[in-house]
């Protein structure tokens, strides 16, 4: 490992470049932080929008209705449908989740569980917020456009994508957007590949480094290989529609040569089946981590885990093609991407049997993150054995693109990130902002959101299993359907309680940065590098570079002496003996 | 060897700066042949898969224009080695960017012979390949020249470790991009 001391910079005076233009990784973290949260806002309105449609079709959306549709009288018309759910899937994935769990708490956790003073590029990662706000515009601005935003989906397979299915400027600009906010991410993992390998704490070891250390090195290494081959696309893809190559529009035209639509699907779950690994590596590693802390144990296989999830890591660029069973492809490869696919529950279980070995018999404080932490253990347990059915060809046949598969993954990408956001929240939230968030409001807060969150995507999958398809505008044409209005209507109903669960985290957090109790320098009694340095952080992070003596995960040891329960990282590690 | 030398009397926090400037170029160039990597499965199922190819009523583009390219490109990396060995003399760098610009030159006259051929970007699979992945290609080019010439700055106001590490990097990038133009060349204009 190559150490070296960082500088100690000025800090900055004028607030453009304190707050706006900043360099230090704990401001870009914040930045990152309003920016998905944000976006999390605008994502969660396209939702209910969205459910409301499917429990009462035809009805007038209430209160702001009227302002968005006024052609309609508030309904929600078929085109603008389409448009919302595509980009209620691009925002959630690639403006919220991302932003919140890689930017803000990337950027914040790295360098200060690692003991660096800063990120490696600073430059770089500034660069790296500003063309995702950049990136952000360009998304924003394609609501705005005569034929409005793109509308062919996330996933944007042509022929859906191309000018033929959405000849409108929205989906070239949302190819854009997606294309700037590429080249932001992978700078920005570059930066947390390099910072993690060469500004290690002296003395710490990669298996030193704290699990959500690991999760965000894991992320950062599928984001810096795949999201340039869901560029590649996206550029074949902008060629198509603006310059007239065919790389995905399939033709009679034998004599020149077609294209092939099904190239994309390849190209972009090549990206696609990593991104979910993407999303998920840093909530794994943070719960690994608060799981923990709050049963006041030592990780359970701490080595093991962080191994399972470099293997999982590994395979996950090997499975891609179960996204594709229903595309034609040869028996040969369904059966093969079943198998190993199916392999990813190994070293899935591995980690989930660490998680529970961890708080087995743990002294549990049952405090906010750590109410959080269980809720992702829960709810990703769910998400992953749902996942076998779509895994199985046989079953995956009849399931594909129904609710089902919405469900799944909602549990598996969308429930448990969040989950494991907000567990980051209000655990980092005292190093932050240097206050405490309000426990009883953040317990409230958990349970509304547990109770809907799985009321929305529960009801999705028993809708699914019985033959709902995904993206239809009114599924209740359909005769065999009807019955299921009532379960659409209770899957909307959850969806509002868990929306309105957010306004008690919106109200803890503002009210909380500003007047919140003050946070002591180590609230929740953890060894970990950053809380042995003030709250809030201050700047430039460590007066002197600590010195790693002992893992992450050390409390609970029975030869400790005195009135603490663990041990810093910068002490030595208690034996039976001293 | 005289980088040996150099690099024993580097101090601590040159010798720092290096590796990590070195490390993220890396990272960097994965990305980008990642990049590159997708066009070309993408060529390669296109290929594999037509009955025949080129796909039938088209004819390959001449040999004349890419092979000069190819030259072109790999003289100039000749070029960049014997400035990274002397960087005091930067004769080698300005002979890179010079063929730099050449090889740039060569390509507008390739995608200019192609269209007076009528071989336009939407005269089907072929030409889409080729336009675009001399497209992305040639961009790319246009940005490690600019790289360059900023280089070229840096290293007229005097050969310091800083100098040395961001040659180094540079060099890199624009080797890279050599070794791409030439697997683009023997795939889509060759076999
Ligand atoms: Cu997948």
């Amino acid at each position: 490992m190559a150490f070296f001391e960082q500088h100690i910079h000025d800090e900055p005076k004028t607030f453009l470049s304190k707050y706006v233009f900043s360099f230090d990784h704990k401001v870009i973290g914040k930045q990152f932080l309003w920016y998905g949260i944000a976006f999390l806002g605008i994502g969660g309105m396209m939702a209910l929008l969205i459910r409301w449609t499917l429990a009462f079709p035809g009805e007038p959306f209430p209160v702001i209705g009227q302002f968005l549709f006024p052609h309609t009288n508030g309904v929600v018309p078929p085109d603008t449908y389409a448009m919302l759910f595509t980009l209620h899937g691009t925002i959630m994935i690639f403006y919220a989740i991302t932003p919140i769990l890689i930017g803000a708490f990337g950027n914040f956790c790295i360098p200060l569980m690692i003991g660096a003073r800063d990120m490696v590029f600073p430059t770089l990662n500034m660069l790296s917020f500003w063309l995702a706000f950049v990136s952000a515009i360009l998304l924003l601005a394609s609501l705005f456009t005569p034929l409005g935003g793109a509308a062919g989906g996330w996933v944007s397979y042509p022929t859906l994508s191309t000018l033929i299915g959405s000849p409108g400027i929205g989906q070239t600009l949302w190819c854009l957007a997606l294309f700037v906010l590429g080249v932001s991410s992978t700078m920005g993992a570059v930066n947390y590949i390099a910072t993690i390998i060469t500004l290690r704490a002296p003395g710490m070891g990669y298996f030193d480094m704290p699990l959500t250390i690991w999760g965000l090195w894991l992320t950062a290494i599928l984001n810096a290989i795949f999201l340039p081959v869901l560029g590649a696309g996206l550029l074949l893809l902008t060629f198509d529609r603006v310059f007239g190559t065919t790389f995905f529009l399939a033709g009679a035209a034998a004599t020149s040569g077609s294209g092939d639509p099904v190239l994309f699907q390849h190209v972009f779950w090549i990206f696609g089946h990593p991104e979910v690994y993407i999303l998920i590596l840093p909530a794994w590693g943070i719960v690994s981590d608060l799981l923990s802390f709050f049963a006041r144990k030592p990780a359970f296989g701490a080595k093991a885990t962080a191994l399972a999830m470099t293997s999982i890591t590994i395979l996950s660029t090997l499975v891609y093609g179960h996204h594709m069973y229903t595309t034609q492809m040869s028996p040969l490869l369904t059966q093969s991407f079943m198998m190993l696919t199916m392999t990813i529950s190994i070293p899935s279980s591995v980690f989930f049997a660490n998680w529970l070995g961890t708080i087995w018999k743990g002294s549990i404080r049952f405090q906010t993150p750590m109410l959080f932490s269980l809720g992702v253990v829960f709810v990703f347990g769910l998400g992953g054995l749902t996942g076998l059915y779509l895994a199985t060809v046989s079953t995956d046949l009849y399931l594909h693109d129904t609710y089902f598969v919405v469900g799944h993954f909602h549990y598996t990408m969308a429930a448990s990130v969040l989950l494991g956001g907000f567990a980051a929240t209000y655990f980092w939230f005292p190093k932050m902002f240097g206050r405490m968030m309000n426990e009883t409001i953040g317990k409230i807060h958990f349970w509304i959101t547990m109770l809907g969150l799985n009321g929305v995507f529960m009801g999705m999958m028993v809708v699914g299993w019985a033959g709902m398809h995904r993206r239809i505008y009114n599924p209740f044409v359909y005769e065999f359907l009807q019955k299921l209005i009532p379960i659409n209507t209770f899957i909307t109903v959850s969806a509002i309680t868990m929306g309105a669960a957010q306004l008690f985290f919106v109200y803890n957090f503002i009210y909380s940065m500003v007047k919140g109790p003050k946070a002591e320098q180590n609230p929740w009694g953890v060894g970990t590098l950053e809380w042995t340095i003030p709250s809030p952080a201050p700047h430039y992070n460590f007066a002197e570079i600590p010195v790693v003596k002992c893992g992450p995960h050390e409390l609970g040891n029975p030869n400790l002496k005195g009135d603490r329960d663990f041990q810093y990282q910068t002490e030595e590690l208690v034996e039976c003996n001293s | 060897m005289t980088t040996t030398v150099v690099k024993k009397t580097l101090s601590k926090n040159d010798q720092g700066q290096e590796i990590i400037s070195s490390v993220g170029m890396i990272v960097a160039l994965v990305s980008f042949a990642m990049l590159f990597a997708t066009l070309m499965m993408g060529f390669a199922m296109f290929r594999l898969t037509a009955p025949v190819w080129p796909p039938a009523g088209m004819t390959k583009p001449s040999l004349l224009l890419p092979s000069l390219s190819t030259l072109c490109i790999f003289l100039s990396s000749v070029c960049y080695m014997k400035f990274e060995k002397n960087m005091a003399d930067n004769r080698g760098l300005i002979a890179t960017i010079v063929l730099g610009f050449i090889f740039m030159i060569i390509q507008t006259l390739l995608w200019h012979s192609l269209k007076t051929q009528g071989i336009y970007v939407s005269s089907g699979i072929f030409p889409s390949i080729i336009y675009a992945f001399t497209w992305i290609h040639a961009a790319h080019i246009v940005a490690a020249l600019a790289m360059l010439i900023w280089l070229y700055r840096n290293v007229q106001k005097g050969v310091t470790p800083t100098t040395q590490r961001q040659a180094g990097n540079t060099g890199k990038f624009w080797h890279f991009l050599g070794i791409v133009w030439f697997i683009m060349f023997v795939t889509i204009f060759v076999i």
